[in-house]
């Protein structure tokens, strides 16, 4: 009994801090899909460029040098936010506004999944182009907190202990102040305003004198910027390959579905419950099955309130 | 203020509107009537740039309209007030008239236009930290039309503000854009289905029917129009 | 589709291409020695297949798929695994993988269809993933089929690597054969009806789901055959070589590069894009490592820029349009108008139709509050009121879109509340809508054939019936044009066919006369009284008054959701509720 209490608040830490962080890809992701409805099929990806800029930047640009070991993964991890919303401003405006927007609009019948086969392209794109600028050994950056651990304990007579990892609670910390920061600027802010009125009903915003379209390069590049700096956090706790996106898509797609569409509050709520999912399944299954875990909830989440998702109810009338 | 010269518009190969013209002198009330699908959303959908014209010209404040960005028409003093409100129903109803004075000209005044529009529609300030959708349908149609002022425009186009509303409250609606348009000289241009009421209001009215205007006139030649009176008011 | 000749001289005109194209490709495998670009050969075809089953959902039905890796590796496993422990051989093997495909397809499919658009689409991508990690977890990281070099043929084990191009080859032809046959069919245009309009085509009396699973159960076993027959050609089998992403990618890849929805799509797709990664792998896949994966990427992403629904529709669009645009325009002159028939009143006729207090709200907006109606044996009832007075929502309760949220809706006395759209359609009630819902990218006639299944026993039937309701309505010199390319009224008279080929015995028609022209309309008027004078009942919605009054026997007027006033013409247009409602209360005062 004592072994599984142990267990399980083993699990609880390591899926708050873990959720903590899928919660800020989460975040970035729901940006995206929230403020342009579109489905970002490369949105893993990015957050794999993310984690190599914040691994080339620890190694190569001196990073690591400047800041030391401790400190200098988490410079280069909110390092490659910046990198990364100018590689997605870019890819917005040369490709995906081609095809989303006003004039994806105006093209016919399966002019509506042009976007979701677009990024689909990018993914493959990006993925295999990794193995090739990147290599396919896996890849991790190493800092001394990684290795630590607080204890708690020892609680209920002396038998049961937890481990709380530094480095993931210093990276969880940094991934909920990014999403605070984040959640301020789009309450706030005239431009978070702009873009959830961008958002909310894109004609009317036009009405208003808001340039549609640079708002949505701006929710791209934030959306993409955001996951990369999750990405990035993530780098220093697992090691990784240019595929690793793959996984982590479902993972975040699952976080925003379960959120909410569009709510920023609600998709991180939704990449913690899933970092729990993820952790908590590691008491009954196989280690290998994780990942499964993760997609038979996240089918569970779309096949079970499809609606409100996307209002399909609506736009059958 | 407002010149449209033979505009065609069009989604894809079907024709709207067929060589539209039109003119709306500063100060002035001037409506657009006709029956549904005439092309009288078209009309305002292209002035505002939604809709790309084939054809013609329009020109607002002597300016090239056709050659500024749809985003960038607001700035210019065009408030369009679309049909079906559009309100942003996800935001306040403060944070609604925010996005309303977007404009250059609305931030500058903004604390007097908000005064001007609370005093004109007291039921917003009321509501202010209400979301946009939690209003009723006349209350959202007061919200558009508040939005729009607060841009601090010199043309406001109002699309349908009666649609879907009570009768009781279309006329709610109806008195205070016609106050508003007597108290301020606001230029107005206005597209109605209720045709009694809006050539009744009107300094000049245009008929459209099926992409054509088909009649124009001044306030008293439409409303002795015996094509009109058949047509519109079932007399 | 709509093909200039009939349907039996192209059926053979297909199958003669398929023959030569087969005997071309079968004979370029025998003068190839070199194993390595046999191999190719045998997996061109392999593709080809995979493209062909994606299509076979995707590409007709729209509902996009990023998961028939799903089927292909359970195929392939199947076939590795049944010869590991059963010793059963691929012969059989293979066509057991088809029907695990099949049954797969039917278990994915019935749930996944409750969702539309991207969920659709992101669903199936969930489904290969987690069958990657089962089957890594289940310890099968790589299997090998044993070699059997006593039972060689057996075993489907050929020295000769061209047999395996042939046998890929022959599975090819069989998809090909396969396609074409739902092409030409029921099946097939039910598809297409179904991507182009869902809701349409279910209004339409098509019974959507029912294709839909049809179509994904084919498409697996399609799927579940190329990964069987891909495993033996490999002879080695690992989760991520036949779960991975690149799978499902490449199926919707090669159809999407030759054309969506087209029996050569995936066969050209195939042919180009899978010697062109393969032959680049070989030269520099040491040197850029993933080389295919960005050929593909680059080709998808090229194709949806430039010609984002392949090339075959881009090159189908040009031609159409500029034979629409070359077309005489304006022969609305010579339209003659038929003398009207009079109208005798239906005072005395049964009672065909009933609406009982029907409510329904959404949210907290109550859009339709306890109407009643009745509708009488050939009568013709116009249902009046301004915009937003709940007119549209009413229709989407008679046909089933929504369901009512209280009361009774009686046609001919049968409860037909809450049926789904495609029995109320089959029950005799036909629909057109606001904005109008063709099928775009079928010609006039299908439009209207697809309307006809609901009551048409053979294809030959429908074709029959679908050709009268197009003379009925005065289209039957449009019948080969698209959809897309009709002006306003004729695509409000190719509504009013579809409908009509349904043989129904009511006829919704929701502002059919909106947006046309005074001549327009007094033509579209003929052709309804026509129908009326057949006896069919018909409800039709207005926003104005003006020619209604001389269409119709009596008015229901709504407003704000509500009933306000009944009667006939001459009663409705006094009313002074209906006035207020219409013309505002300010102009009666000043008008008194």
């Amino acid at each position: 009994m004592a072994q599984f209490t142990e267990n399980f608040l083993q699990a609880l830490v390591a899926g708050l801090l873990t959720g903590s962080i899928y919660g800020l890809m989460c975040v970035g992701l729901s940006v995206i899909f929230g403020v342009m409805r579109v489905i970002n099929f490369a949105h893993g990806d990015f957050m794999m460029l993310g984690m190599y800029v914040a691994y080339y930047a620890f190694g190569l640009l001196g990073i690591h040098a400047v800041f030391g070991a401790t400190v200098g993964p988490y410079v280069a991890a909110l390092l490659a936010g910046p990198v990364i919303f100018l590689a997605g401003v870019l890819v917005h405006r040369l490709l995906i506004s081609r095809v989303t927007g006003m004039r994806g609009n105006a093209l016919q019948a399966e002019g509506h999944y042009a976007q979701l086969i677009l990024t689909l392209g990018l993914a493959l794109i990006m993925q295999n182009g990794g193995l090739y600028l990147f290599g396919s050994t896996p890849v991790s950056i190493a800092t001394p907190l990684a290795s630590n651990a607080w204890t708690i304990g020892p609680l209920v007579g002396d038998r049961v202990e937890i481990f709380v990892n530094q480095g993931q609670t210093v990276a969880a910390v940094i991934a909920l102040i990014v999403v605070l920061a984040f959640v301020a600027i789009m309450s706030r802010s005239r431009l978070g305003k702009a873009l959830r009125a961008a958002a909310d009903n894109p004609e009317a915003a036009t009405y208003m004198g808001i340039d549609v379209a640079r708002s949505h390069r701006l929710a791209f590049g934030f959306g993409v910027a955001i996951t990369a700096i999750g990405g990035g956090l993530l780098a220093s706790g697992i090691s990784f390959q240019p595929y690793v996106g793959l996984e982590y898509v479902i993972v975040m797609y699952a976080g925003v579905v379960l959120g909410g569409l569009g709510s920023v509050s609600g998709a991180f709520l939704g990449g913690l419950t899933i970092g729990l999912v993820q952790q908590m399944s590691t008491l009954f299954l196989p280690n290998q099955l994780q990942n499964t875990a993760i997609f038979v909830v996240f089918l569970f989440i779309v096949l079970l309130r499809p609606q409100g998702l996307f209002g399909t109810a609506l736009r059958r009338t | 203020m407002l010149e449209i010269d033979s505009l065609s518009a069009g989604y894809g190969l079907v024709p709207v509107l067929n060589a539209v013209t039109l003119r709306v002198k500063p100060g002035e009330f001037a409506a657009i009537v006709g029956p549904n699908g005439a092309g009288k959303t078209t009309l305002f959908k292209t002035i505002s740039g939604i809709v790309r014209p084939t054809s013609g010209g329009i020109r607002f404040d002597g300016r090239d309209l056709l050659a500024v960005a749809p985003s960038a028409r607001p700035h210019l003093g065009i408030a369009h007030i679309p049909e079906g409100r559009q309100v942003f129903a996800s935001l306040t109803v403060l944070e609604n008239l925010q996005m309303g004075a977007y404009t250059e000209a609305g931030r500058r005044a903004w604390k007097e236009n908000l005064e001007k529009v609370y005093s004109w529609f007291p039921v917003l300030a009321q509501r202010a930290k209400a979301q946009a959708g939690a209003l009723s349908g006349g209350q959202q149609q007061m919200l558009a039309i508040a939005r729009g002022l607060a841009s601090s425009p010199k043309l406001l186009m109002l699309d349908e503000p009666s649609m879907g509303l009570a009768p009781t409250a279309a006329d709610e609606i109806f008195e205070r854009i016609v106050s508003i348009h007597s108290g301020s000289g606001l230029t107005v241009l206005l597209v109605e289905q209720r045709v009694a009421e809006a050539l009744h209001f009107a300094d000049r009215g245009y008929v459209l029917e099926a992409g054509h205007v088909v009649l124009e006139g001044s306030h008293d030649e439409l409303k002795s129009n015996d094509r009109i009176r058949q047509a519109y008011l079932g007399m | 589709m709509s093909g200039t000749d009939s349907p039996a001289s192209n059926r053979r005109r297909q199958a003669l291409l398929i023959a030569a194209f087969a005997i071309a490709y079968g004979l370029l495998a025998t003068f190839v020695e070199h194993s390595y670009y046999l191999l190719i050969l045998a997996v061109v075809p392999v593709w080809a297949v995979m493209g062909l089953a994606w299509n076979l959902l995707s590409g007709y039905s729209g509902f996009v798929s990023f998961g028939h890796a799903a089927f292909f590796g359970l195929g392939a496993y199947f076939v590795a695994l049944a010869q590991i422990h059963w010793g059963l051989s691929p012969w059989f093997g293979i066509p057991c993988a088809a029907a695990v495909g099949a049954v797969a397809g039917l278990v994915v499919g019935i749930p996944t269809f409750r969702l539309r658009g991207h969920y659709f689409a992101l669903a199936m991508l969930a489904y290969p993933l987690a069958l990657l990690y089962v089957f890594e977890w289940l310890g099968y990281q790589e299997l090998a089929l044993p070699m059997q070099r006593e039972h060689a043929f057996a075993y489907m084990q050929f020295e000769d690597h061209r047999i395996y191009v042939w046998l890929a080859l022959a599975l090819m032809v069989g998809a090909m054969v396969l396609t074409s046959l739902v092409e030409r069919s029921r099946f097939g245009m039910s598809l297409l009806a179904i991507r182009e309009d869902e809701a349409a085509a279910e209004a339409a009396g098509i019974r959507t789901l029912a294709w839909k699973l049809k179509a994904i159960t084919l498409s697996g076993a399609l799927a579940g055959a190329a990964g069987g027959f891909y495993a033996v050609v490999l002879l080695v089998v690992t989760p991520p070589a036949v779960f991975g992403m690149l799978v499902s990618a490449q199926a919707l890849i090669v159809a999407m590069f030759g054309g969506v929805g087209t029996l050569w799509g995936p066969v050209i797709g195939a042919l180009v894009l899978v010697p062109l990664s393969e032959v680049l792998h070989a030269q520099l896949g040491s040197i850029v490592p993933g080389i295919q994966g960005v050929v593909y990427g680059v080709a998808i992403v090229a194709v949806i820029l430039l010609a984002p629904e392949g090339v075959f529709w881009k090159v189908k669009d040009m031609i159409t349009r500029r034979r629409a645009t070359q077309a005489p325009a304006g022969t609305r002159a010579g339209a003659v108008v038929a003398a009207l028939p009079a109208r005798s009143r239906h005072a005395d006729g049964a009672i065909v139709f009933e609406v009982r207090n029907a409510s329904k709200a959404f949210g907290g907006i109550r859009a339709v509050r306890d109407v009643s109606l009745q509708v009488r044996q050939g009568e013709i009832l116009g249902i009046i009121g301004p915009n937003g007075a709940g007119k549209t929502t009413l229709f989407n309760l008679l046909n089933g879109f929504i369901r009512v949220d209280a009361g009774r809706i009686l046609l001919e006395g049968r409860d037909i509340a809450g049926r789904r759209p495609y029995e109320i359609c089959a029950a005799g009630v036909g629909r057109t809508f606001q904005v109008v819902r063709p099928f775009r990218r079928l010609s006039v006639l299908d439009n209207v054939v697809v309307g006809a299944y609901v009551n048409a026993s053979t294809d030959a039937q429908a074709r029959r019936v679908a050709l009268e309701a197009l003379a009925q309505v005065g289209l039957q010199n449009e019948a080969r044009q698209l959809a897309g390319a009709l002006a306003n009224k004729q695509l409000r008279l190719l509504e009013i066919a579809r409908a009509l080929a349904g043989k129904p015995r009511l006829l919704l028609l929701d502002e059919t006369l909106a947006g046309l022209g005074a001549g327009e309309v007094e033509e579209v008027i003929a052709v309804v009284r026509n129908l009326a004078a057949q006896g069919i009942t018909i409800v039709i919605i207005e926003h104005t008054m003006q020619a209604m009054v001389r269409l119709v026997d009596r008015f229901v007027v709504l407003d704000d959701g509500a009933l306000l006033a009944e009667g006939l013409p001459e009663e409705i247009t006094r009313e002074p509720a209906v006035i207020d409602a219409y013309l505002g209360k300010r102009w009666r005062i000043a008008n008194a």
